[in-house]
């Protein structure tokens, strides 16, 4: 298992992975692996609430990051980000074509209680800097950008875990990037 | 989307990182992206300036059996090579090739093979700048037809010195639900063919050399038909629908 805070500090060259992955060197994949797995687990986990599900997902998104790699350009930004972001969508994808209306069972409530706060000692000045700029969004602009990350939730799901219309919804999420992009700059 | 508006496009951006936009909004997202070198740069800050949300979760024990399922699958993808920043020119030469050859493949193959030299030669010339590395390069062309009535139906070729791609040039194969065509390879006396992964009907796959188990004269390609998901087996399963070998030019 992947020591928890290892991911923090900056000693795996992410970028350099996804160059080799996309030249068909398979270690790199493997390093990738056994750096991000757990965590990557923990994401999808939260978005499709199955653990074998996850998986499934977690081995179909460690496949397309194998077979897209070569469009990875790191002029444009992290390679962790970019593994996450495929990641992320390949579960969103799941979630959405196998069950559209979300279940917020027992193992839901168990994911909810482990989840820490953002005042951790633990984060890195990036990770600080965007809970330091989402404290200071309104709390439902806060909810839907934090609910969309985290749970992989639509505009109608937060819309109506909230009793809110999806157009404030949506006006809420735009308008809440928007200003935590100008925080971050 | 309104692309002119700098605020609308770093939350179209954003919500695209975020996974809020609907199956069609994320598709025109990224077809709009392809074109747009802003729109991508704004993607990828948004995939960094996100990705701190992932910290508020614990990290979860996969199976030890994970990795092994992903390594056996990885034969079977094909990986999507960069596209080179002169792509401009270098499509338009393949398009050019794939229109003549979908005209040619009704014609003897013998002609076609005289053809292609002169199509690799001219239509899909090298950028300017990398020619000098090429030239060194052999080249190959395999021409794949099919078994039961000898038409041509895809071509494989060489593509610069890295790679080769698999091309539809004539009347493909009707493909059942429920299959899938597997692309795959052997060099002459190899024990087995190797998967290049999974193709569907008119797409353009470029597999890395580094990927062949070689490339040589009479390197045999060829196309089978499989269940959805490729072959149960480290080999084709079902039956041959185009099949030819690689001539150097």
């Amino acid at each position: 298992m992947t020591d928890p805070s290892a991911s923090l500090a900056g000693d795996f060259d992410h970028e350099a992975a996804l160059e080799a992955c996309a030249r068909g060197e398979r270690f790199a994949l493997r390093a990738l692996y056994d750096r991000e797995a757990a965590w990557l687990m923990a994401v999808v986990l939260r978005i499709v609430r199955d653990h074998e599900l996850a998986q499934d997902v977690l081995q179909d998104a460690f496949l397309q990051i194998w077979q897209k790699a070569g469009t990875f350009r790191r002029e444009l930004g992290s390679g962790r980000g970019w593994v996450y972001t495929v990641v992320r969508h390949r579960a969103l994808d799941e979630v959405r074509r196998v069950r559209p209306e979300v279940n917020l069972g027992d193992n839901y409530q168990a994911l909810a209680e482990a989840l820490p706060t953002p005042e951790r000692e633990d984060l890195s000045h990036d990770e600080a800097a965007l809970a330091h700029c989402l404290s200071l969004l309104d709390d439902p602009k806060r909810q839907c950008v934090i609910d969309a990350f985290v749970e992989g939730h639509t505009h109608e799901q937060i819309a109506s875990r909230l009793s809110k219309p999806v157009g404030t919804v949506k006006s809420w999420i735009r308008r809440g990037l928007i200003a935590l992009k100008e925080c971050l700059s | 989307m309104n692309t002119q508006d700098p605020n609308e496009r770093t939350a179209e951006a954003g919500e695209y990182v975020l996974g809020t936009l609907n199956a069609a909004e994320r598709q025109a997202f990224e077809a709009a992206m392809a074109r747009d070198e802003g729109l991508r740069r704004e993607a990828y800050a948004w995939q960094d300036r996100l990705l701190g949300l992932t910290r508020r979760l614990q990290p979860v024990a996969v199976s030890p059996e994970l990795w092994a399922r992903i390594a056996a699958r990885l034969s079977g993808v094909s990986q999507v090579v960069a596209t080179p920043a002169r792509s401009g020119a270098a499509n338009d030469a393949l398009w050019s090739s794939v229109q003549f050859w979908r005209w040619l493949s009704g014609g003897a193959v013998a002609a076609a093979m005289v053809m292609s030299v002169l199509l690799v030669r001219t239509l899909v010339a090298p950028p300017a700048g990398v020619e000098q590395a090429q030239v060194e390069a052999p080249r190959y062309l395999a021409v794949l037809q099919s078994p039961d009535n000898a038409a041509t139906g895809w071509i494989v070729e060489t593509v610069g010195t890295d790679a080769i791609r698999l091309v539809q040039v004539g009347e493909g194969a009707t493909i059942p639900q429920g299959k899938t065509m597997q692309f795959w390879t052997k060099p002459e006396g190899a024990a087995g063919p190797t998967s290049l992964g999974l193709v569907k009907p008119g797409q353009v796959v470029v597999v890395p050399k580094g990927q062949l188990p070689g490339l040589a004269e009479r390197t045999l390609f060829e196309l089978t038909l499989e269940p959805a998901g490729g072959s149960p087996y480290n080999k084709p399963s079902g039956p041959i629908l185009f099949v030819g070998k690689a001539v150097r030019l």
